[in-house]
């Protein structure tokens, strides 16, 4: 199959003015006649379904949580990028789109990323009339903030609660909806499988998390907005119910899985605790402006931080990057962490972390300018930890973060499925092998307000013409019995095993074979452990309680079965990439110096996976680049 | 208008309450004069209440305190049956000292203790002034009801004494809270003027506790 | 370290619950509340008994689904936190802990811990929007906004609506959530136009939805994770006044 992304013709700046003016439209009388659902109430989600209703569809969103404010698009701390250039630094669009596309190693399609960049000026404005409280000037302006590593400001914040501030928006327009009865909210339903009628997506299986009943739902086209699949690795900086289910489901039923094995690795998170943590939590990057990273010097050291001489302790980042130093991308310095922990010289109880310094920072500027700064950082530290990084240094570690892979989606966001479309972390689309700081609730944001609500029209025009599909499809009888017999044969394994504790094993094993440095031997060694995991499970797992109840152990279960078919295609996703690229390292690609080293003659392509009755088959998207040269990224 | 009824009920414990705390200063102003020596307190005592009975415009006023204290028990009564249904299982362990004031918690209670002294002090008093009840009033050497006698009668029995300045207790507490929630219920919002609003109920309620609370005590050692 | 957990257990909306008693060991005082019950859930399903149901999603005390009332507090021993950031530090070996759901007519009871607190989306529904429609806005710098104004209406968007201040409440009041929500919008220019039909129905709401009095306890905002003022009370108080004589 060729996979035709659709980019649309002419100069970089034209193509999506091109698109709009030569995608079809539909009368508002026969708007209200097209149904769509939409999975997920995160930003990209909400800001969908709202955006979409406003427009005259009428329009079904549904959400695993209690209430759709819950989307973990609310825990974005940092902020959102936009190329307003209000700081009047020689920021562009054009600069925006160059820094995505360098920082995702050139790895993604140059009109996509444009597009990213081109629509965040006016989500800003969008954000703002909605009543977003960004951090504003004394004379009332905007403020911009630097982030990530790039050269200008042009981070929009509001404190560090961006991601909140900017879902509860979205959250507040699709309740506007919802009260105008255009949006019916389903919380607390989660999708379990997808429905396909004539090869094309017609609806979905939910189960009502609190009855457990199985439902079915028609429409005329499929959103999906259901966020990334970190959790994959067990131990991440999601939420606890975030999960693959829904693209994996879509996935199974003919949507391709694209570049699967990209994950983001953040360097700045809280070190696990305990076998029993559920979750890392992050800690904002911008500690890394004035905090020294380092590790002693001495295998197994026993003593406390503060009693290590200077010239006892190994400050990596600064040695192996003297011009970046503590500031070296989030990808670089995730595996230079790693390095130093798996060589024995991890910190910590369980020598699993780095300590991230203030004592020069303190020294130098003073107590009370870096309370100033992290003033909220430090009190959070201290509430989950219990340590006073006044006094003492910090610890802290790379956790899973953000999934780059997703969806294959072309230009237009629908998926190899016609009427399936996949947005925000859910897809592969802009962020190529490494995502940017700031600019994930972007990329959700846009694609959920500005651009699904253009592209979609011209599937649902034709879809006008096709015979309406009610619920009593038998399409739909058929995947609602598929459905309730993976739930039946859940339950009706009663082993001697928790859900957790195959996540535990799941989680062990993709974290140290396909997480921040990858090899031939260890992602075989992980496909087979994978594989078998996945036998034990189906034999020895236990869940308790019934279907037909509020059962969060099923929901899990549910959920890991899922995680563990997606683990094995990550594995073989990243076996397959013989090269290095942002956040995908393999071992046996690196120079002398230990950097990645990128394969473009071979590689730059989205691979793109097909589900094949339990295997998977790839197919590739070349990449060309026809306005800018790849380069080599060096952060020497 | 669109009239909020969670409001709308506060609004009316606020003002009736605001009402009641301002009349609580004008008694207990005029009450001071019992803390002067015993034959002139009486003079000046009773001449005050001869002119505040016969006063027309303190009349209206006393219907209105009336009508206040009546309003203010109504609604009390109406937001606590609509709390209890806004929470009808409590908790078994419930640590409300930690996040909040006693008093705040227990408005109900204190004013209960309250409207009990009210109703005591009316009978005391007002019912025997006003309404004749009980054993007859005389009259002072200036031709005035002696409220004075009254009130040294009452005080010089111990346990009256005691009720009267132990009621005191509930009554401060109730002001405290009460002062500043009113403002609060009637949108008074300004951050500073808040500050200075909690120190002004602080003082007000212990001003009018121990004032009245003091009276009986100097008047029984008189 | 070891814990006695005295839990709320509830099957479904209209059962009879009751407290009963799981003894933990194995417990280490890094571990946060809710990943000692996790804990104590495994132990559960291997001795194939029915999971106690809990909620959760972040555990980094932003998203507010968490919550419960947990040794008479809300959220716990700790002021100003969510469930999410408790850590059994708190505690001391042998510690008894008492569980509770939020009580309050307006959140009822779904499944042991959990409760259905879908009335504060109610009140959302009820106004707490600005009626533009996605692509429909001016340039963002076109609207300035005073620092301090924008600071304030920060301070009380924080909320993450996790019904503490409900649960706390002596009278299941939803002031504090309803104030700051109004008082987020209505401060800033862009949510001015709507600014007294906001108050008008959001409050109309909070009452149809069965919440209590504000009684100016100051429990919640004790209690809040977010820490909002209680003056955010007051001065919806005075939009509603304003909106009911100009509305």
């Amino acid at each position: 199959m060729i996979l035709d992304a659709k980019i649309p013709e002419g100069p970089l700046e034209d193509k999506w003015r091109n698109y709009q003016m030569h995608s079809q439209l539909i009368n508002p009388a026969n708007k209200k006649k097209l149904q769509v659902i939409v999975v997920g109430s995160g930003l990209s989600g909400a800001g969908a379904a709202a955006t979409l209703a406003e427009l005259g569809y009428e329009v079904q969103c549904f959400c695993y949580q209690d209430s759709a404010r819950r989307a973990h698009s609310v825990a974005a701390q940092g902020g959102i990028n936009a190329a307003k250039n209000y700081q009047h630094d020689g920021d562009s669009v054009w600069r925006m789109f160059y820094d995505t596309l360098k920082g995702g190693d050139f790895r993604s399609r140059e009109a996509n990323t444009y597009r990213l960049a081109e629509l965040s000026a006016p989500l800003i404005d969008h954000f703002t009339q909605q009543g977003v409280p960004f951090a504003r000037e004394y004379g009332g302006v905007l403020v911009n903030r630097s982030f990530g590593g790039v050269q200008v400001q042009r981070t929009f914040y509001a404190r560090g609660q961006t991601g909140q501030q900017l879902l509860l928006a979205a959250y507040s327009q699709l309740s506007k909806m919802v009260r105008s009865k255009k949006v019916r909210m389903f919380p607390r339903h989660e999708m379990l499988d997808l429905v396909v009628v004539d090869g094309k997506a017609k609806g979905i299986i939910a189960r009502d998390l609190v009855s457990g009943e199985l439902k079915r739902f028609a429409a005329d086209a499929v959103v999906l907005a259901t966020g990334g699949y970190a959790r994959v690795f067990r131990l991440s900086t999601l939420a606890i119910g975030c999960n693959g289910s829904a693209i994996w489901k879509a996935h199974k039923r003919g949507a391709f899985f694209a570049a699967p094995s990209f994950t983001q690795i953040h360097p700045t998170a809280l070190p696990q605790s305990s076998e029993a943590q559920s979750k890392l939590t992050l800690m904002s990057e911008s500690l890394r402006n004035d905090g020294r990273i380092w590790v002693p010097l001495q295998k197994d050291d026993p003593r406390v931080a503060n009693d290590i001489p200077e010239e006892e302790r190994d400050y990596y980042l600064e040695r192996r990057y003297p011009s970046f130093g503590n500031l070296a991308p989030r990808d670089i310095a995730s595996r230079a962490a790693k390095e130093r922990i798996d060589a024995g010289f991890g910190v910590g109880r369980l020598k699993n972390a780095v300590y991230l310094d203030f004592r020069s920072a303190i020294a130098n500027f003073g107590q009370a300018t870096i309370k100033d700064r992290y003033g909220n950082l430090f009190a959070m530290y201290k509430k989950i930890t219990g340590i006073d990084a006044y006094q003492e240094p910090m610890q802290i570690s790379p956790a899973a973060h953000f999934s780059m892979g997703g969806l294959w989606v072309d230009y237009e966001l629908m998926t190899t499925i016609p009427g399936l479309y996949a947005i925000g972390e859910c897809n592969f689309s802009d962020h190529g092998a490494n995502r940017l700081g700031a600019n994930s609730l972007l990329q959700a944001s846009v694609d959920g307000y500005f651009i699904l609500p253009n592209t979609i029209n011209n599937y649902l025009a034709a879809a006008l013409k096709d015979e309406p599909v009610t619920v009593d499809h038998p399409a739909f009888q058929e995947v609602e019995a598929e459905a309730r017999l993976h739930i039946e044969r859940v339950l009706a394994v009663q082993g001697t095993k928790t859900v957790d504790h195959f996540h535990r094993e799941l989680g062990k094993t993709m974290w140290q074979e396909c997480a921040m440095s990858r090899n031939q031997a260890g992602l075989e060694k992980a496909l087979k452990a994978i594989k078998e995991l996945r036998t034990t499970f189906w034999s020895e797992v236990k869940v308790t309680g019934n279907s037909d109840e509020l059962n969060t152990e099923l929901e899990k279960a549910l959920r890991l079965a899922d995680f563990i078919e997606l683990g094995i295609l990550m594995c073989t996703d990243a076996l397959q990439r013989e090269e290095s690229c942002g956040a995908h390292f393999r071992e046996e690609f690196q120079t002398a110096d230990g950097e990645a080293m990128r394969m473009d003659e071979q590689f730059a392509y989205v691979s793109a996976w097909a589900y094949q009755q339990g295997d998977f088959q790839l197919h590739k998207e070349k990449l060309d680049f026809e306005f800018v040269t790849p380069s080599v990224r060096s952060y020497k | 208008m669109k009239i909020n009824p969670l409001f709308f009920r506060k609004n009316m414990m606020a003002l009736t309450g605001l009402f009641l705390c301002l009349f609580l200063i004008v008694h207990l102003s005029a009450n001071c004069l019992l803390l002067l020596p015993k034959e002139t307190a009486r003079g000046l005592y009773n001449a005050y209440s001869t002119w505040l009975r016969e006063n027309p415009l303190i009349m209206i006023i006393a219907y209105a305190l009336y009508l206040s204290i009546i309003l203010h028990t109504i609604y009390a009564l109406v937001i606590t049956i609509r709390n209890k249904q806004a929470k009808p299982v409590k908790y078994a362990v419930n640590h409300t000292q930690e996040n909040s004031r006693w008093a705040s918690q227990n408005m109900g209670i204190l004013g209960i203790l309250v409207l009990i002294f009210i109703v005591i002090h009316l009978v005391n008093f007002w019912a025997r002034v006003k309404l004749g009840i009980g054993e007859e009033v005389g009259y002072d050497a200036a031709g005035n009801k002696d409220i004075y006698e009254v009130t040294y009668t009452l005080f010089h029995n111990v346990y009256y004494v005691i009720f009267y300045t132990l009621l005191m207790i509930p009554l401060g507490l109730h002001l405290h809270h009460g002062l500043q929630s009113a403002f609060k219920t009637l949108g008074f919002y300004h951050k500073r003027g808040l500050i200075l609003l909690a120190k002004v109920s602080l003082i007000y309620a212990i001003v009018v506790a121990v004032g009245f609370g003091i009276i009986p005590i100097v008047v029984y050692f008189q | 370290m070891q814990l006695t957990f005295r839990i709320w257990r509830q099957e479904q909306a209209q059962a009879k619950g009751s407290f009963k008693d799981y003894k933990v060991g194995e417990l280490t005082e890094d571990m946060s509340f809710l990943e000692a019950l996790d804990h104590l859930n495994e132990i559960l399903v291997l001795q194939d008994e029915s999971v106690i149901a809990f909620e959760y999603d972040c555990r980094e005390g932003i998203c507010g689904q968490c919550g419960v009332f947990i040794n008479g507090r809300a959220h716990g021993p700790h002021s100003n936190i969510s469930t999410c950031q408790l850590h059994l530090r708190s505690f001391k070996d042998g510690d008894t802990i008492v569980v509770e759901p939020w009580r309050a007519k307006a959140f009822p009871i779904i499944k042991d811990l959990i409760v259905d607190r879908s009335a504060f989306d109610r009140i959302i529904e009820n106004g707490a929007y600005i009626s533009a429609k996605t692509g429909t806005a001016p340039e963002a710098n076109a609207i300035l906004i005073g620092k301090a104004i924008a600071d304030r209406a920060m301070d009380a968007a924080a909320c993450i609506g996790c019904g503490a201040c409900v649960a706390t409440c002596k009278n299941s009041s939803a002031a504090l959530f309803t104030a700051a929500k109004i008082n987020h919008l209505n401060s800033l220019p862009q949510g001015k136009l709507e600014a007294h039909q906001r108050v008008l129905d959001m409050t109309t709401q909070m009452e149809v939805e069965g919440f209590g009095h504000c009684s100016f306890t100051g429990a919640c905002e004790v209690e809040c994770p977010e820490g909002i003022s209680i003056t955010n009370i007051a001065e919806m108080n005075a939009r509603l006044f304003k909106a009911q004589i100009l509305g």
